[in-house]
């Protein structure tokens, strides 16, 4: 009863300090308390319910217990990191966001690859991964190859598509002004059209990260070596360690909020004159 | 007098039996695995209404790849399930009190499955090979027969590397795997379907490696068996399973039908099935679903014996399992 009481008043609490801060001047300070308080509240209040019901630790831990676990296997969860995030998504990430844009500037070149291409482009993005996930293990082997081939797939579409949409956003007026410069079609490419695709580009890297480490967890689960977070993931649940599972959860939130953090700050720098970064 | 009695008992019981029959108990199971022969005791009993004689009202959950068992009865998903015993004793050391109340397979139906090409003829060439295993708990048996054999499972030099096999035999068609998990009743048939010969193959059954683990005994939660209410549910439960078990044991051919009538998915063929059946016949055929002391301890002692890995760390004593459903049911 204590414990459900604490977590009534903590959760009360936050909501009062955040509506509190909400009111005050938006200084960076508050901007950046506000989703931590939340976070925070979330995180007490979870803990005290799983201890106020006594709820069973193989069907929910409670988070102090999903960090002794985290800090236990500190490790192990970086192999699986290494293994999982460095070896299979962010190869396949480079290798299926570098093909696309590649391709992209092909197809933007060749009407008849627009045609022909993009449609396959398409089809592929079409097929589910637990499909394509078992072929991959058959082609490429039971590594982080097939991991990376997966994540390829996933990848390679929505870049494919944002970038030839992105080479397209210049209007006729641009490129004749290009063209009275006397500059040709390389020229035209490399100092108008690609500075002019550049916020679509981003937004193909974007997605691509969140997708590249789902890609690659869940290639996991259909077959791998004995390493990696999607067959820890897998495997913990039969076992009944679902702190384990938890602290692999935690290590692809933490994984994925930087990659997609560092995308977005590459962003930031590189498309500083566009307008929907300045003034931030 | 004494017929005046019985009159008025038979009489009573008419309408207790009436009374009983609109309120059946309900019990929900949930199997390990998806809808096969496997689990065609239950079937049976359900399809011939042994159930409905021990005025129960069963409903059997298949399982599959990503169900545990253990979690599902943790959840308050199931009454009773069906796993095999290194599982459900790792549950148990996890903080989840599972009990064992029938054992209707008596014998081990996992085999490793070795290509000759790959250079396997005994367990010692297994060193530097590749095999496959099944993981979400059925890693274990493999994980004690390994330690038993002073065989590293970590990768490291002179030990075996370990594929996470996915729930097929495609690794050993590949040749990706020298040796790969199957059992006798089901995936051993899909590497023959597939196009290999026995004569191609090497089994290693671990019945006689002398590492079998009680496989599908039915277990339920400690708690439970202090409500007088939900034991006598489980000893009707037991007894009509195992009239079910010995009804599939004599007619293979039906109980694989009635198999197949329950697949929802419809993914099951009938040849399959005929053939898993007769081969799980062989497991259950020990077996009156009581549960042999010697057994447990023989799954035990394997478990614990995992050097510095072992499957569980300390015994867990008698309380892991009990007579007392099994005596009531089948006595």
């Amino acid at each position: 009863m204590g414990w459900l009481l604490a977590g009534l008043t903590t959760w009360i609490g936050g909501w009062l300090l955040n509506v509190w801060l909400a009111r005050q001047p938006a200084t960076r300070m508050v901007q950046i308390a506000v989703p931590i308080i939340f976070g925070l509240t979330l995180i007490i209040v979870w803990e005290c319910v799983v201890r106020g019901f006594g709820i069973s630790k193989v069907l929910l831990p409670a988070p102090s217990l999903i960090a002794q676990t985290f800090v236990a296997s500190l490790g192990l969860l970086w192999r699986d990191f290494v293994q999982t995030v460095v070896k299979g998504a962010l190869s396949g990430y480079i290798m299926g966001c570098g093909s696309a844009f590649l391709m992209a500037i092909a197809v933007d070149r060749f009407e008849f690859l627009k045609r022909g291409l993009l449609p396959v482009g398409n089809f592929a993005a079409a097929l589910p991964i637990i499909g394509m996930a078992p072929i991959m293990v058959m082609w490429f082997g039971f590594g982080w190859e097939s991991k990376a081939a997966v994540v390829v797939m996933m990848v390679f579409f929505p870049m494919l598509v944002n970038t030839v949409q992105g080479l397209d956003d210049t209007d006729a007026m641009q490129r004749d002004l290009m063209r009275t410069y006397a500059a040709g079609y390389w020229k035209t490419l490399l100092k108008l059209r690609l500075p002019a695709a550049m916020p679509f580009i981003f937004n193909g890297l974007k997605i691509g990260t969140t997708l590249a480490l789902i890609g690659a967890i869940i290639a996991e689960f259909f077959g791998s070596p004995t390493l990696g977070m999607g067959f820890r993931i897998s495997i913990s649940v039969g076992q009944l360690a679902i702190d384990l599972v938890w602290a692999e959860i935690v290590v692809a939130a933490l994984a994925g909020s930087a990659f997609y953090g560092g995308v977005a700050m590459l962003e930031k720098a590189v498309t500083f004159w566009h307008p929907s970064q300045r003034g931030r | 007098m004494n017929k005046l009695t019985t009159t008025f008992g038979v009489a009573a019981l008419g309408v207790w039996g009436a009374a009983a029959a609109q309120a059946a108990d309900d019990v929900t199971l949930q199997l390990k695995w998806v809808t096969q022969s496997q689990f065609a005791g239950y079937y049976v009993a359900q399809d011939k209404g042994f159930y409905d004689e021990e005025d129960l009202n069963v409903t059997i959950k298949p399982g599959g790849p990503d169900i545990a068992p253990a979690q599902v009865i943790a959840g308050g998903g199931a009454d009773v399930v069906l796993d095999w015993m290194p599982s459900a004793m790792a549950s148990r050391e996890k903080g989840l009190p599972l009990v064992n109340i029938a054992q209707p397979y008596k014998s081990s139906g996992m085999m490793l499955t070795c290509r000759k090409d790959a250079g396997v003829e005994t367990p010692a060439d297994f060193a530097g090979k590749t095999l496959g295993v099944w993981f979400g708990g059925n890693e274990y048996p493999f994980l004690s027969w390994m330690n038993k054999l002073g065989l590293a499972t970590d990768g490291s030099d002179g030990g075996v590397t370990v594929l996470k096999q996915g729930f097929n035999v495609d690794p050993i068609l590949q040749g990706q795997a020298a040796c790969v998990s199957t059992m006798t009743y089901n995936e051993y048939w899909q590497i023959i379907d597939a196009g290999l010969t026995p004569e191609e193959l090497v089994v290693f059954k671990y019945e006689d490696q002398g590492v079998a683990t009680l496989e599908d005994g039915m277990y339920v939660l400690e708690e439970n068996l202090n409500d007088p209410e939900f034991v006598d549910r489980m000893v009707r439960f037991v007894r009509a399973s195992m009239k079910g078990w010995k009804w599939a044991e004599e007619n293979p051919e039906d109980a694989a039908m009635i198999v197949l009538d329950n697949d929802a998915t419809g993914a099951q063929t009938e040849e399959h099935q005929i053939r898993m059946m007769s081969e799980v016949a062989k497991l259950t055929a020990g077996s009156n679903g009581t549960l042999d002391p010697a057994d447990y301890e023989r799954t035990i002692e394997s478990l614990l014996s995992g050097g510095s890995d072992p499957v569980i760390t300390a015994h867990p004593g008698d309380a892991a399992w009990t007579h007392a459903i099994t005596d009531k049911a089948l006595n």
